[in-house]
């Protein structure tokens, strides 16, 4: 059941260049969705439509089937979480907590419990009393984000929340605000341009570019099978070919070489892609065979845990991942299988 | 006393303050103490008297009232200006200082043309047949009132464009997520954090005002007269400059006080924690 719906919206600041270009996106009830993509794609936009801080030029917003396009921002009861957090400075931990309670003229003994509970589920019972300028950078984060909650909003916005934590402190609030988020059962829409970040935290993932929508799937889906080239290319995909269709799950690269693949599409001309990870190395020698590309090594790189080659072949450059029990040196020549589960088509 | 440097560079400053504010003030201050012995009697005769009292009130009072009107004004004048796009807030900025670069006698003189018996405001309600005789506007309190506003506004905005400008317009959202529509969260959010802007804006507004010469000279005449002008009139007219000084040091510890007092108010009202994370 869709609880929240984006309907063809359109956002342009200047009337001629669209920042959104009739945008549909549909949550369901309790989901955590994310917006991931580069800056500038429109996500950050996406979210303030949703909070009402930006009204759209066309399109509908709607939420809980009421439509909400034209209801301003302090009247949607939606919690938000900035990036820089936007605490009141010269509030209290408790005060900055209590803002949303006090300005629905709550009772002070229905708002005290209230802002005692998530002060608790938000790990700050003890520091209440404190103001903004005294706490650390995580510690404001859990404000902000027990201030948005403590309102009992409809949908919780997130605008890059983590992003001015640093790393390891990031990791444990992602997991913080997944079981909140969890726990309070909230429909949630992340914004956030750091893959990782978003497939730990989603449900579902909308990979955003220039102001469209380019897929919606989980996490998984979208890391195993991105659909155009641009999500493939933004989650870490890094070699691209052009195949021509031969047959049913059978493609030839522009030098003849038969690769099968495991998808089916009906365009004859389209670009296969494949994670570094995913080929396999055989060595010179090995027979010739379907799904082979013969290469040589230009570079070797050290990554730690592997060596990742820059291999030359008649499709292009080609970066491969081996493991570092055997070294390739540069020059080497050898084989590169491409498991057709593993080849995608974009 | 490790490094000197400081104190070198400083030097020139110092010798200049103590060699022409000091000096002058010390030796205009220190005859209204010593009169053969150390008294404060200059001091006491000084606030027994009921029309020097009546001086003393009107320039506290009209000097309070600027610096509130400036307030009022100025608050949501500097908001919107901080407000507006870059490309418009220079000129509008340019704008508001306009009063500030023409000559005080000049932008005094102007007010006389208004607020006058044949001024712009009698003549046109006149004309309105809306009055028959004209209202006596110029040479009252309000008559100076106005014209101190005129040239002070322009400091209290360029105070508080400058502290409005650095408040983080997420802290608006954050109050317009939370519930709060445009008025409350200026209210509650924005109004709080200018109070150090307002603070600093009154206290240039309220002892401008109350040290300004000219314009409670050529706007408020003999019968309005404030502190400065009495302190001349009792300088140069009477040559009495034992007077002078007395009214000299009135004005001087009556400034600080009522600078201590802004910032006593802003304190009770900025609690928002001392220590820095």
């Amino acid at each position: 059941m869709t609880y929240v719906d984006l309907k063809d919206i359109r956002v342009s600041y200047d009337g001629k260049n669209n920042i959104l270009k009739d945008l549909n996106l549909s949550i369901e009830k309790g989901e955590l969705v994310s917006l991931l993509g580069p800056s500038g794609c429109g996500k950050t936009t996406t979210l303030r439509v949703i909070a009402g801080l930006i009204e759209p030029n066309d399109g509908d917003f709607v939420v809980d089937n009421k439509n909400l396009t034209r209801v301003p921002v302090h009247k949607r009861n939606f919690g938000m979480v900035f990036q820089s957090y936007a605490l009141f400075p010269h509030l209290t931990v408790k005060e900055n907590v209590g803002f949303g309670l006090k300005l629905r003229k709550e009772d002070k003994t229905t708002m005290n419990p209230k802002i005692q509970d998530i002060l608790e589920v938000t790990g700050l019972a003890e520091l209440g009393d404190r103001y903004p300028k005294q706490l650390s950078g995580g510690q404001r984060q859990r404000v902000a984000l027990a201030r948005a909650l403590v309102i009992e909003p409809k949908l919780l916005l997130l605008d890059e929340p983590l992003s001015n934590l640093d790393a390891k402190l990031r990791v444990q609030m992602r997991i913080e605000i997944k079981r909140i988020q969890r726990k309070l059962g909230i429909t949630s829409v992340f914004v956030t341009h750091d893959q990782e970040e978003c497939f730990s935290i989603s449900d579902r993932v909308a990979v955003m570019n220039n102001g469209i929508i380019e897929q919606f799937d989980t996490p998984e889906e979208i890391y195993n099978r991105p659909k155009t080239e641009f999500v493939a290319r933004f989650i870490g995909f890094e070699n691209f070919f052009n195949l021509t269709k031969q047959g049913e799950k059978t493609y030839t690269t522009s030098e003849g070489h038969m690769l099968k693949t495991s998808q089916s599409w009906d365009d004859t001309k389209l670009v296969a892609t494949i994670r570094p990870d995913d080929i396999n190395i055989l060595p010179k020698g090995t027979e010739q065979d379907t799904n082979m590309i013969p290469g040589k090594v230009v570079v070797r790189t050290f990554l730690g845990k592997s060596y990742q080659y820059e291999v030359e072949t008649n499709v292009g450059k080609i970066l491969v991942n081996g493991p570092k029990e055997t070294a390739y040196s540069s020059g080497e020549e050898l084989l590169l299988q491409f498991p057709e589960e593993k080849l995608i088509l974009v | 006393m490790k490094n000197k440097a400081p104190f070198i560079l400083l030097t020139p400053g110092l010798i200049l303050l103590i060699v022409f504010m000091f000096l002058p003030l010390v030796t205009i201050i220190w005859p209204t103490f010593y009169d053969g012995k150390l008294t404060f009697g200059s001091y006491l005769s000084f606030f027994q008297d009921n029309y020097n009292l009546s001086v003393f009130w009107r320039t506290l009072r009209v000097s309070l009232i600027v610096t509130l009107i400036c307030i009022l004004l100025g608050v949501p004048t500097a908001y919107y200006i901080a407000r507006t796009s870059k490309k418009w807030r220079g000129l509008m900025m340019a704008m508001s200082l306009f009063p500030l670069l023409t000559n005080s006698v000049i932008r005094s003189f102007a007010w006389i043309n208004i607020l006058g018996t044949n001024g712009v405001i009698n003549d046109f309600l006149m004309k309105l047949g809306i009055i028959t005789e004209p209202i006596k506007m110029l040479y009252t309190d309000s008559a100076i009132v106005v014209g101190s506003v005129y040239l002070f506004l322009p400091l209290m905005i360029i105070t508080l464009v400058g502290v409005i400008e650095n408040i983080d317009l997420e802290m608006v959202e954050a109050a317009e997520t939370l519930g709060a529509n445009r008025l409350t969260a200026f209210m509650k959010v924005v109004l709080p954090l200018s109070l150090p802007g307002i603070i600093v804006g009154s206290i240039l507004v309220f002892s401008g005002t109350l040290s300004a010469y000219t314009t409670p000279q050529l706007l408020g005449g003999n019968q309005n007269m404030m502190l400065s002008t009495f302190l001349y009139q009792n300088a140069m007219t009477l040559g009495n400059w034992q007077s002078a000084g007395v009214i000299a040091l009135i004005m001087i510890v009556t400034t600080i006080i009522v600078m201590k007092l802004f910032n006593m108010i802003a304190a009770k009202f900025d609690k928002r924690g001392g220590e820095h994370a």
